[in-house]
């Protein structure tokens, strides 16, 4: 599902990776773990074609993402969904309309979009503030709704950006269960983050970068 | 249509999210248009002006002096045959005399000490509107010189000449100002949809991550610069008509340039309509040249 061979990246001449070679196999939960500035972020921004790497390549769903043509890269980001640390909900629109908005960049039909929107509040548990803004949501039902907008075009990966980096322990313990679920699903889950509670809390792969390198696997649970 | 009625919304939102920079674009540009309106309105008067003249334009053909008569006939059948002649009329020896009497009665008695009349019998040639350029007129003039029995063909050349070239004049002017000036409201417009696309850098982000096209992220910011354009272009018409409007019960009330005040025109509503086209043009260019620095800055 997702394969890294030899990518290499630097800003400035600072290496954000370096050689990593990653095979992520489809239905698989894998958290990435690394301090700040790991590049992690740099990782998932590759999977989804906001970065390209200075060397290797990168397959995401059998295609290679490295080569994708400027015009080639929404139809890819279609098929994996997005999860970021501050949200980046809309304020002034309705928390429908945020989930709704990856559907209606992509023509579906008023029906369509109604019973899709629904399915994945439903899912996150935020159904009942479909009509509220979100800023008056609490910072848990935000991270819901951002889940919600990454999962309502059913996509192959979903990829979490320090998904709980803004919520307390409680919290943290239901978005990460939410995650276990799209998972179950069939969802290909990347989930990084710099919080080791976080991997106290997950039975799965683990993958750490240090300044830019992989470590060696291993696989924590509670 | 939802996804319409989303960007149609958009775009809405842009406007009124910046409604005090909307409305000084929409004025300044409507300023801009009206300079570069004011020359389009000089120079489609100055246009029309030409054309009464033009009217007015009469050729003089005059005959040998002693030609026969069938000779006189002969030169009139071939006039009449001629598609470049309107109208025609003829002057014979003892009008043409009778005439300069009319026109000169304290000059007359120069004619006398010459003994017989010496002015010549002519035809006067109006030519047909299709034949009344400088070019065309000179052209015939030339043709007709040549035919036996006329001794010579008159106009007003240079009277002709100096009007077409003041005409080109206007034209060259108003095409370099309306260039300069044009280049100026796109430059108004590319600002404020600058500005709104700073505003919104944060939304763009977010459609860019879920998978939005290029076009899906443009189009509301163009609808905003054909929306300013317009607005911009129909205020500037509404200006230029005001003025127009002004100069004319000026020149009422005033009495100066008595009678021009029937023959000034304004813009006719296909030109109105051209007019506020090109303002959406220049609208969606200003957008597109904002947007495309957008896309290559990455905010």
């Amino acid at each position: 599902m997702i394969q890294l061979v030899h990518v290499t990246k630097q800003y400035d001449r600072r290496p954000a990776l370096c050689d990593v070679t990653l095979e992520i196999p489809k239905g698989e939960f894998v958290l990435l773990m690394g301090p700040s500035g790991a590049g992690k972020s740099t990782l998932l921004r590759m999977l989804i074609g906001a970065e390209r790497p200075d060397a290797g390549q990168v397959f995401v769903n059998g295609k290679n993402v490295t080569t994708l043509k400027g015009s080639e890269i929404p139809y890819h980001r279609r098929k994996v969904g997005t999860v970021f640390q501050d949200f980046r909900l809309l304020e002034k629109k309705s928390v429908f309309d945020n989930v709704a908005l990856p559907l209606l960049v992509q023509g579906i039909s008023r029906t369509d979009i109604k019973r899709k929107v629904t399915e994945a509040l439903r899912a996150v548990g935020v159904e009942h503030k479909r009509d509220q803004l979100p800023m008056s949501l609490s910072t848990g039902e935000q991270q819901r709704v951002c889940i919600a907008r990454a999962i309502v075009n059913g996509p192959v990966v979903l990829l979490a950006d320090e998904p709980t980096g803004n919520l307390d322990p409680a919290l943290t313990g239901e978005i990460i269960d939410l995650f276990k679920l799209i998972n179950a699903r069939g969802t290909t889950v990347v989930v990084a983050t710099h919080d080791p509670s976080v991997m106290t809390q997950v039975n799965r792969r683990v993958v750490t970068l240090v300044r830019g390198s992989l470590m060696p696997e291993q696989r924590v649970g509670v | 249509m939802r996804t319409l009625s989303y960007l149609l919304r958009e775009a809405w939102a842009n406007i009124w999210t910046n409604r005090t920079t909307t409305v000084v674009a929409i004025f300044t540009t409507a300023f801009t248009l009206a300079c570069v309106g004011v020359f389009l309105l000089l120079y489609v008067n100055l246009r029309a002006a030409a054309g009464w003249l033009q009217d007015d334009i009469k050729v003089m053909v005059y005959l040998s002096e002693g030609i026969a008569g069938s000779t006189v006939s002969d030169i009139e059948q071939q006039l009449r045959a001629d598609r470049a002649v309107g109208a025609l009329h003829f002057i014979s020896k003892e009008q043409a005399l009778g005439e300069f009497r009319a026109q000169f009665p304290s000059d007359s008695h120069l004619l006398e000490g010459l003994g017989q009349n010496p002015l010549p019998a002519s035809f006067v040639v109006t030519l047909a509107p299709a034949f009344r350029s400088p070019d065309a007129v000179r052209r015939w003039a030339e043709r007709v010189a040549a035919v036996a029995g006329v001794a010579k063909v008159d106009y007003n050349q240079d009277w002709l000449d100096a009007l077409s070239t003041v005409i080109r004049s206007i034209e060259v002017v108003a095409i370099g100002i309306g260039l300069i000036l044009s280049a100026a409201a796109v430059t108004i417009i590319a600002n404020t949809i600058r500005l709104t696309l700073f505003a919104r850098r944060d939304e763009i982000a977010i459609l860019r991550l879920i998978g939005a096209t290029k076009t899906f992220i443009r189009i509301p910011y163009l609808l905003e610069g054909a929306v300013l354009g317009a607005l911009g272009s129909t205020c500037s018409l509404l200006m230029l008509k005001a003025l127009y409007e002004l100069f004319r019960q000026q020149m009422r009330t005033t009495g100066r340039l008595r009678g021009l005040e029937q023959l000034t025109v304004f813009f006719p509503l296909s030109i109105c309509l051209v007019l506020v086209a090109i303002g959406i043009i220049l609208g969606c260019a200003g957008s597109f040249l904002s947007l495309r620095r957008f896309d290559e800055a990455k905010v």
